[in-house]
Order: C-alpha cells, then structure tokens, then sequence
C-alpha cells in the first residue's frame, strides 16, 4: 500500500469499476415494461412460440403479484421499474473469440480484468453486457467431453429438448415476483450442461456488467450437471456508478443429478446504486453435493437467498455467505434449505460487516419435511458492526416436521472494539492496518474457501474499505 | 434457536399443590439445635408458608407438575434422629477405590455420620463440617454464605422447603490464598423409604483460594423425596470446582438449586452429572459479580425408562469483562425425557461480556424427547454473546461402523454415548473427579 | 541525574468526557533493569495508569509527562509507543478471531521495520518458536486465533509470549497474575523471569492486585497506589506489611498528601 498518500489520493471508498463506457447500441427498447417490449424481446432473440407463450403469461403473473413487504425497502423500486430500459442489445451477434468484440466492450472487459483471468485458469468464459451475451467460449477439451457451455439463447436454439425440459422447473414463474418479471423479460445468462461422470476441474465463469444508465438486467441461467459429474461456475457483476438506480433480477436454476457435486461462486460488487433482487435455486438429487459461495460487497439493496433443495437421500446443500453493507447499503442476504428427503445434510455459514449507516440482514430459512429422517441442519450467523450507527439483524426462520432431525443454529453479534484496536494498536500496528486485520479475520473462514484471486481481491476491497473509514 | 412447535409438548394446567403433611411443628418440636440454626429454618418456614407451589401456568415450571410429586405423602428426617452409622456397602465400595481427598462428609437420611477433613488443612484454617456444627461454630460463615444467594421468585417455594426442613449438609470454608491440593467428597445416602430428606451444601472460598467438592447423592431404588440447594461462593481471584453427581435409584424425585457466585478474576466450574432418580430437576443459576471473573457451568444426563429431567439455568453477567460458558448434554433412550431452559443475561454496564451457551440432546429412541428453549436477553452493546442447540440421533453411518467390528447395537450404541459425553468428561479439571464421574457413568450405561 | 527508561512526573488523568480525575498527580521512577511492582486496593487507579502510558484513547492526560528515555511519549499514537519499546501486557486482551498468532506476531514485528523491509518469513517462524519453547508453549499455540476462546491463563501466557517475542525495553504488566491459579500463576512468573534474566536492561512495572505473585517474581521497589496518587513506596517487604495490614494504615497517609 502506499505510504504517503492522503486520503482523498488514494480514492478510498470510490468505486473502482465506476468507469463507463460510451453506449452504442444496436437497439435499445423504450423505458418501462409493456406487452410490447416482452414482444419486442421475443422477437429479437427468435424465439419458439412456445417461448413467448410463456413470457407473456409470466408478464400476467408479475403485474398481479405485489410488491414484497418483507426483507428491504422497496419502496421508490415502482417509480425505478418505469424508468429503467429493460431490453438493451449492445452488439448484433455473440462472438467466440475476443477479437471479434467491439472495442468499447473489450475494453471495459479489458479494465475488469477478463481475458487475463480466462488466459490463467478457466475452462470456459462468458460476458453479458447490457441485456445480451457478447462473448462465450469454451477450451476445446471440455467441448470434445460434450459439455455445454452457451449463452442461455443459444442453449434453447441449439439444444431445445434439454433447455425445455428443465427451463423454469427449478424456480417457477410463479414463485415470487422478481422471478416472474424474469421469466417475462429474461436475455443473456448462460447454459451449462456437464455430461455423466465428467468432471471440470477448473471453474467456468461468467461476468456481468451493466454500462448504460438506468438499465435492466435481467438474466437468465440454466446449468445441468448430471450423474457423477462435477464443476464449479463463477459469476461476477459490476456496473458503473450513476445517480439514477438501476435494476439487476437474475433466475438462476440449477439440477446437481445423483452423485454430483457443483459450486456456484458469486462475486457481487454492483455500483451503490442498484436493486439487486435475484432468486437462485438448486435442485439436488441423492447423494449430490451443491455449494452456494456468495459474496455480495455492492449494490444499493440485495435481497438473494441462494437455496438448495435437497430432494435426494443423503444429498448434501451449503451456503457460504459473505456480505458487506457500506453507507446506504442494504444487505439482505442469507440461504434456504429444504431436507424433503431422509439423511440430507446442510450447512448455512453467514458472516456480514456492516459499517457506517450500512445494514446487514440475515435472513435464513431452514426447513425439514416430515419424513426426512435423520436430516441435520446447521447455521451459523456472525454479524460485525463497525460503527455505532451499523445495524445488523437475523431472521433465522426454522421450521421442523420430522422430530429425528438435528438441528442447530447459532448467532453471534460482535462490534469492533476501542479495546480491539487499542490491543492491536499497542503492538505497533496503524489504526487502518489494525481495523484491517480484524476484519479480516472475520471474514477469514469464508475467504479461505474461495478461489485464491477473489480471496485477494476481497481482502483488497476490505482493506479499500477500511482505509476509507478511519482517518 | 427457534425450536418447531413439535418439540414442544402442550402441558395443562394443573391444581393447586398441596403439601399439608410437611408439619413444621411435628418437625422441629424439641430439636436440640444451634440457635442460629433454629432461627434460620424458622425464617425460611415463615416464607414458606407464605409462598405456594408454582404450576405448570408458571414459564418455568411448565413440562414439571408438582402436583404429582405429592410433597405431603413424604416423612421429613431430622437431625438428630436414629441412624446406623456404619457406611452402606455403596459408599464404602467407592470410598475404597477413590484416589486422594482432604475431607469426607457422609449424610445418611439426612443425619451426618462422619465428618472428617485433613488435619494439615485445618490448621491453616479450612473448615468442613456438618452445617449443624457449623452453625454452632461459625455462625458468621453460614451467614454469609447464604446471604450470597439470590434465589429466583420461582425457585423461592423450593428454596425455603430446603432451608425450612434443612437436615444434614455441609459448609467448606477455604481461607484465603489456601488451596486443597485434593478434592473432598460428599455423600447423601437414603436408604429409608417414604423419607424427605432437604439439605444444603455451602462453599465458601476466600480470596485465592483454590479447592474442589464432589457431592455424591446415593439411594436404593425407593420411594423418596430429595431436596437439595448449594451455594458456591467464589472471593476474589479464587478456583472452584463444584461437581454434582446423582445416581440416586429409582423412585426418588430430586430438586436441586444452585447458586453460583463468581467474585473478581474468580474461576468457578461447575458439573452436574444426573444418572438416577425418577424425577430431576435442577436450577443452576451462576451470578458473574466482580470484573475479569469466569464461570463454567457443564451438566450431562443419561435418561432410561421414563426418567424425567428438568433444567434451568442462568448466567447473569453484572459486570464487565467477564466470561462464562455453558455446555450441558443428555442423551435419552426409551421414553425418557429432558428439558433445557437457559438464559443469558447482560446487564447494561456488563461491556465485554463473553457468553456462551449450549445444549445437545442425543436421542436414542424413537420415544425418547428433548426440549431446547435457549435465550439471551442482552443490556450491553459490546459483547459476544451466542448460544446454540441441537436434537439429534446417533449416526447411523457410526453405528454401523461400529457393529461391523462385531459389537452389538446397544453396545455401539453405548460407545457413541461416551464419546458424546466426551467433550463435558474433557473438562472436568481433576484426574480423580474425572474417574469417578466415568465410574458412575459406566455403572449406569453399562460398556 | 541519569535518563530514566520511564520517568511520570505529576500525572494527571481522567477519562474522556468525564470530569472526576482518576490519576492525581502520579510520580514514577523506573531504571533500565529494574522491577517495580505497584500495588493498591481498586480503583486506586493503578489500570488507568496502565493504560494511559500505553496510550489509550479513552483516557485524556489534564497535566504531567510520561518521559521514556527522556522523551515526552504523551503526543504519540499508541503503536508509536509500541515501535518505540514500551509494551503493555493488558489485563483483559481482545480477541481477534480469524487472526492467528503467528500472522499477528508477524505483521507486529514487521511495524518495527523501515518502510519496504520486510522480515524473513522463515527466521521469524524459527524466533517464534524459540520464545514458546521459553515459555513452555505447544507449538500448536501459533496457529490458534488471537485470545479467542483462550482459557484466562493462556491469554496472560499469551501476553508474555508476545513481550518476549517484541522484546521492549519497558514491560507495562497489568494484573498479568489476576485470574490465575497457583500452576497457571507459576508458569507465567518464569516466563516473566526468564525474560527479565535474559535482557538485564528490561524494565518492568508490574502492576498487581494480589501479593501472591510477589512471592515467585522479586520486585526491587513496591509502591502504593491509592487515590490516584503514589502514597508510599519501598523494599520488597512493603509487600508483606501490605499483606499482613491490609491498606487502611495507609489511609491517613493519602488523605494527607
């Protein structure tokens, strides 16, 4: 770190992918959501009748549901909905080599990051910019073992049998209201389908960025892993900063057939100005172990509880949940669980840091069917606060049928101390080093989970952070 | 932890307890006692009376009736009554195979007949002796050692019982910066069907003083009624360990209150080991008095048949920098069943608190039950505070492990509960206490 | 006269936003190679001391200096004072969960070195290593988490390993023996004694609420705390006069300075 910087040099507690970049694009809807835009969407992506069908009923079902009461404040998110584009294509087609993409798209990839990170360890990269994929590829040896890994267009154009049979059986379009104005207005995300016995040992990933202003991105994202096979998909999302809100509402379903094992990673660090309502669900079938690793730093408000249901003898659902709630953010986060099945076991693991006037909310839910023998269920929530005006706060919901299950959840409330710092303090470390150092060791049982880049790269964004909130 | 409705039982209400036939004055008419003695159990009597049995409308009494227990249908002992004084075969068998010990007291139906404490210990001081005697001789200790406790209003009805038709018990006084190199040990033997027999247990440890206390409660498998409460009073910079180990037979019901006070930079540990008795219920109550002090409360029980257990704890922390840690685990086989009702308490002024409370049950029966209602109620805005429960079965995957190396289900069974135990057994701090604690276990559980 | 290592001369201190001062007025000496024990009933102010020589924030100095080789430290931040040799082994230390001792250790002594120097991670594990075998440590020690769910003792062991492995040249020991037993008391007094015997220009004030330590660590001078103020001071055996009389004789004698 540099030592003789001030504050104000360093741009502490800016945002570092803030940057934007000129929008051209190819087309771009009006703002607000009709019949028409829903057509319009349909229309551009080709799209079966049966398709469509569907889009326009889930348009029903979201205009008559209401507004969640529960969770954030969403209060000023009616008034956003009319205002934001909800269909932005930024480039005529998806291109599978990085040389075929429009400069200004590479280049903002290009700044995140990306094809360095691919050109190191991946087996497959994918990018949404705006509303569509621009790029996907995957490493030829993956392709030769018959794993899919498209755009979620392309998965229903070129493998519509499998896409059909399993789209929306995960997350219905009835479940709650953010899935369902999804399912009307879905574009981008991706397919993933990994064959029988194979496993991909090095991650597939995803990045998603939003660049036009008053945007909506509303992806979609379908993964298979059957029997025995096993991956891990990592997704990050970063957007710029605007004064006027934007919207992210992702699907993403997700089927871990016997035997499996899958990790869905996310990284989110959305700009503090977006609504980041997003239902993530996986089905998991006996003996199959899915994990839900989930970082959410940005964003205005997030309300996302990755979910496993476990529908398998002795399948297996963990959540590992990070969350980091700045000055006016809302973090509402947390993961379910449904044991429907005898010896299904789940861990929920939350850590949550809320600083300034930013709030932490778990919100967990942990249920066991009748039946389910045998099932155990831990949780485990810690919340720090840093600040006097931080506000954490834990809704763990559980909800016991079967009275052979083990259940067990513990919460713990701790605040960064005078005495913690003067302790550190007093043995010759900085005050943002010592802020630094406690931070990260409570986070350290999640960040030793994630791959070794985005451990760095939280313990640079928490130093970032820490560097901002002392001095 | 928010416990599922199924777990929790829906208890009726119940009528009115009586207990008419505990005659006080049948009771003390024509005691040749202490003064001291006398005026305490009168102005316990005069709460007592005052005072009526709770219900099972009342929080905390609501899985235990104490309709049932039929307090008047039991024979209050006395003091002074005839006993044989020779140790039952029970006592000696284990006082032969104990390793070290600075003191014994032996209690039976609620009459001590022996008193005996390490010579070398009483000339610096250390007292141990029958409360009678140390209501003659030091009436200012008894004093104040009873003055530390601050019974609950729901523990009060009990409380005054045990102190009302008080009979047998003891006072451990430690001076200051003494420590008894070995435990002593007590025992309540009842071997006299029908009888009530009440008693206190008082512990008083001086600043840096260090000593531990084994109270064994033994019986035949008889219809009796045990009432017991204990004050453990840790000074400033004093190391306590208190363990309780019932393994009274079948038939006996058996109520205990301790009190437990931790004075600054005091270490007090506690351990309640329930084996036997039809009937257990114990109110386990750690009070954190003085700055940098530290109380570690653990329980184990071990449930067959239709034993019933009840447990109530809290740890309140007055003060700041303190720490205190709660572990207590039962397993449960047939239809036996357990409650587990803990609380946490930080008072306002108590900053950096750490408080820790847990509960596992492991069920080994389909019929067996355990209830977990944990809580936390916190005053203080910089604490660490967490508590956590769990109901669960054997492992099947372990079990199975097990009985592939040829052991039968009980006995595999048997071995997970052990190892269960383990974590609690771990901590019981001397060798000796340690072994005879897993003795009483084996001696229940079989191996 | 000669630089003292720490000089206190007139203290005073309250704590912030409070009007009552809890130091009035604290006179100290304390030589290179010497052990000053300080003693007093509560809330004499003997912790406050502690602290305030440390650098707690949540203490403000109303008038005095605190001289450490003839410097005023009463302007420094508190890891100043660490990086200049004083060292405070707290009476109740934080726990830093998620943070290892041996990364803590680390990060501490690398504060100690010039900008873009950085100590070799190998011979610091190996000096490490070294002060736990000192101090009869488990090797396993290193890796647990900073004081988090540490048994009173081993956080006051832990405080000694850290002042043997920041070697300073003044130790500030506040109630290191309080919440002991005699085993745990008498591991940590060797620590304390083997370091003071390796380094015969380490200064210790060791500030206690009970004699008892006094009988494993000779102390060459023994002070009086009382009302924030120092009211008497002398030999090793004012220990024993407190021990057998308690504090009220000395009473008077701090009502009257």
């Amino acid at each position: 770190m540099p030592q003789n910087e001030t504050i104000e040099e360093l741009g502490l507690d800016e945002y570092k992918y803030g940057f934007v970049t000129e929008d051209k694009p190819v087309f771009k809807a009006v703002p607000g959501l009709s019949e028409e835009i829903v057509r319009q969407i349909s229309g551009h992506k080709d799209e079966p009748e049966w398709m469509l069908e569907f889009r326009l009923k889930a348009l029903e079902v979201y205009e008559s549901k209401p507004m969640p009461t529960w969770g954030g404040d969403l209060s000023t998110l009616e008034a956003t909905l009319d205002e934001i584009y909800f269909y932005l294509k930024p480039q005529e087609q998806m291109e599978r080599s990085w040389d075929d993409v429009p400069q200004e798209i590479k280049d903002t990839f290009e700044k995140l990051g990306i094809p360095e990170a691919e050109r190191k360890a991946l087996a497959g990269v994918g990018a949404q910019y705006e509303s569509e994929m621009v790029y996907h590829s995957l490493k030829e040896q993956w392709d030769e073992q018959g794993v899919i890994f498209e755009s979620i267009e392309d998965g229903l154009k070129k493998h519509p049998e499998l896409f059909r049979k399993h789209f929306s059986t995960i997350v219905p379009t009835q479940d709650n209201k953010f899935a369902a104005l999804n399912s009307a207005v879905w574009s981008g995300g991706s397919f993933v389908y990994v064959p029988k016995g194979v496993k991909v040992d090095i991650p597939l990933q995803a990045y998603f960025r939003v660049n036009a202003e008053k945007m909506g991105q509303f992806e979609r994202t379908l993964i298979i892993i059957d029997e025995g096979a096993e991956a891990h998909y990592i997704e990050g999302c970063t957007a710029p900063v605007y004064t006027t809100e934007s919207f992210h509402s992702g699907v993403i379903e997700i089927i871990v057939n016997k035997g499996a094992r899958f990790r869905y990673t996310t990284i989110q660090n959305w700009s503090n100005n977006m609504y980041n309502l997003v239902t993530q669900r996986a089905m998991v079938h006996e003996d199959a172990k899915m994990e839900w690793l989930d970082g959410n730093l940005g964003s205005k408000l997030t309300m996302k509880y990755p979910s496993c249901y476990l529908v398998g003898e002795r399948a297996h659902g963990e959540i590992l949940s990070i969350a980091y709630a700045g000055n006016g953010q809302h973090q509402d986060t947390g993961g379910k669980v449904v044991h429907a099945a005898p010896h299904t076991t789940s861990q929920i693991t939350s850590k949550s840091i809320s600083r300034g006037e930013g709030r932490a909310s778990y919100r967990g839910l942990c249920k066991v069917y009748d039946g389910a023998k045998g099932a155990k269920s831990n949780v485990e929530c810690d919340a720090l606060l840093l600040n006097e005006t931080s506000r954490t706060d834990t809704y763990p919901y559980i909800e016991i049928d079967e009275n052979t299950a083990s259940i067990g959840h513990e919460a713990t409330v701790s605040k960064v101390g005078d005495e913690q710092l003067f302790y550190l303090m007093s043995r010759g470390l900085d005050e943002a080093e010592a802020m630094a150092m406690i931070v990260r060791g409570f986070i350290e049982p999640v960040a030793k989970e994630l791959p070794l880049e985005y451990a760095i790269e939280l313990n640079r964004l928490i130093e970032l952070e820490m560097e901002g909130s002392v001095g | 932890m928010t416990e599922s409705a199924t777990m929790v039982a829906e208890a009726a209400p119940t009528p009115e307890v009586k207990a008419e036939g505990l005659d006080f004055g049948v009771f003390s008419a024509g005691l040749d006692e202490p003064k001291a003695l006398t005026a305490l159990r009168r102005g316990a009597y005069e709460s007592y009376k005052t005072l009526s049995f709770p219900s099972t409308k009342t929080e905390e009494w609501r899985y235990t009736d104490l309709s049932k227990v039929g307090f008047e249908s039991y024979a209050p002992t006395r003091p002074d009554h005839e006993v044989d004084e020779a140790y039952p075969t029970m006592v000696q068998d284990v006082l032969d195979r104990s390793g070290d010990r600075s003191g014994i007291i032996v209690q039976r139906n609620g009459r001590v007949v022996h008193a005996e404490l390490d010579p070398s210990l009483a000339e610096q001081g250390v007292v141990f002796c029958s409360l009678e005697h140390a209501a003659a001789e030091y009436p200012e200790l008894l004093a104040r050692t009873l003055d530390a406790a601050e019974p609950a209003e729901m523990e009060q009805k009990i409380w005054t019982l045990s102190l009302a038709f008080s009979s047998g018990g003891y006072l451990l006084y430690i001076p200051r910066d003494v420590r008894l190199e070995a435990p002593v040990h007590s025992f309540r033997i009842i071997d006299q069907a029908g009888s009530f027999v009440a008693s206190q247990s008082l512990v008083l440890a001086e600043s840096g003083a260090e000593g531990a206390v084994i109270d064994e409660f033994v019986s035949e498998d008889i219809d009796a009624l045990s009432v017991h409460s204990a004050v453990v009073d840790g000074g400033d910079n004093a190391t306590i360990d208190y363990v309780a180990l019932q393994r009274y037979g079948r038939g006996v019901k058996h109520f205990s209150i301790q009190h437990l006070i931790s004075r600054r930079d005091a270490r007090l540990g506690v351990f309640n080991v329930q084996l036997g008795a039809s009937l257990s219920r114990g109110d386990v109550s750690s009070r954190l008095l003085g700055q940098g002090c530290d109380s570690r409360m653990h329980a184990l029980w071990f449930g067959d048949s239709d034993q019933h257990f009840d447990h109530h704890t809290l740890q309140l922390h007055a003060e700041p920098h303190a720490a205190s840690d709660l572990l207590f685990k039962g397993a449960l086989s047939d239809s036996s069943t357990s409650i587990f009702r803990g609380l946490i308490r930080v008072d306002p002024g108590a900053q950096l608190t750490d408080a820790y409370q847990t509960n596992r049950n492991l069920l080994l029966s389909d019929k067996a039950k355990a209830i977990a209602l944990p809580s936390l109620e916190i005053e203080a805005d910089d604490v660490r505070c967490s508590h956590g429960a769990t109901i669960g079965q054997v492992d099947d995957a372990q079990l199975f492990y097990l009985m592939a190396r040829g052991l039968t289900r009980q006995q595999a069974e048997r071995l997970l509960v052990f190892g269960f135990f383990e974590e609690v057994l771990a901590r019981i701090p001397m060798s000796g206490v340690r072994a005879r604690v897993l003795e009483a276990i084996e001696g229940k559980i079989g191996v | 006269m000669t630089e003292a290592l720490l000089e206190i001369r007139d203290l005073h201190a309250r704590v912030e936003d409070e009007e009552i001062e809890i130091l009035r007025g604290v006179d100290l000496r304390v030589e290179e190679g010497q052990v000053h024990a300080l003693m007093g009933p509560n809330g004499s102010g003997k912790s406050t001391l502690a602290k305030v020589i440390a650098g707690h924030p949540g203490y403000e100095v109303t008038a005095g200096e605190v001289l450490f080789r003839g410097e005023d430290v009463l302007e420094l931040e508190p890891d100043e004072r660490s990086r200049a040799g004083i060292f405070l082994a707290f009476q109740y230390p934080a726990e830093i969960p998620g943070v290892s001792i041996a990364n803590f250790m680390r990060t501490a002594a690398n504060a100690r070195l010039s900008d873009g120097e950085e100590m070799d991670i190998f011979a610091f594990q190996r000096r490490l290593m070294e002060k736990m075998a000192l101090l009869k440590m488990d090797e396993t020690f290193a890796t647990r988490y900073v004081n988090d769910g540490f048994s009173g003792g081993e956080k006051k062991r832990n405080e000694v390993l850290q002042m043997a492995v920041l070697e300073p040249a003044l130790a500030v020991m506040d109630e290191t023996d309080s919440g002991l037993d005699i085993d745990a008391l008498r591991i940590v007094s060797n620590g304390i004694n083997t370091l003071t015997g390796a380094d015969d220009k380490l200064g210790v004030l060791l500030i206690t609420h009970y004699k008892r330590i006094l009988n494993y660590i000779q102390p060459d001078h023994v002070h009086v705390m009382m009302d924030g103020r120092i009211v008497e001071s002398g030999g090793a055996d004012l220990a024993d006069k407190l021990e057998a009389q308690g504090y009220d004789w000395l009473q008077e004698a701090g009502a009257a300075v």
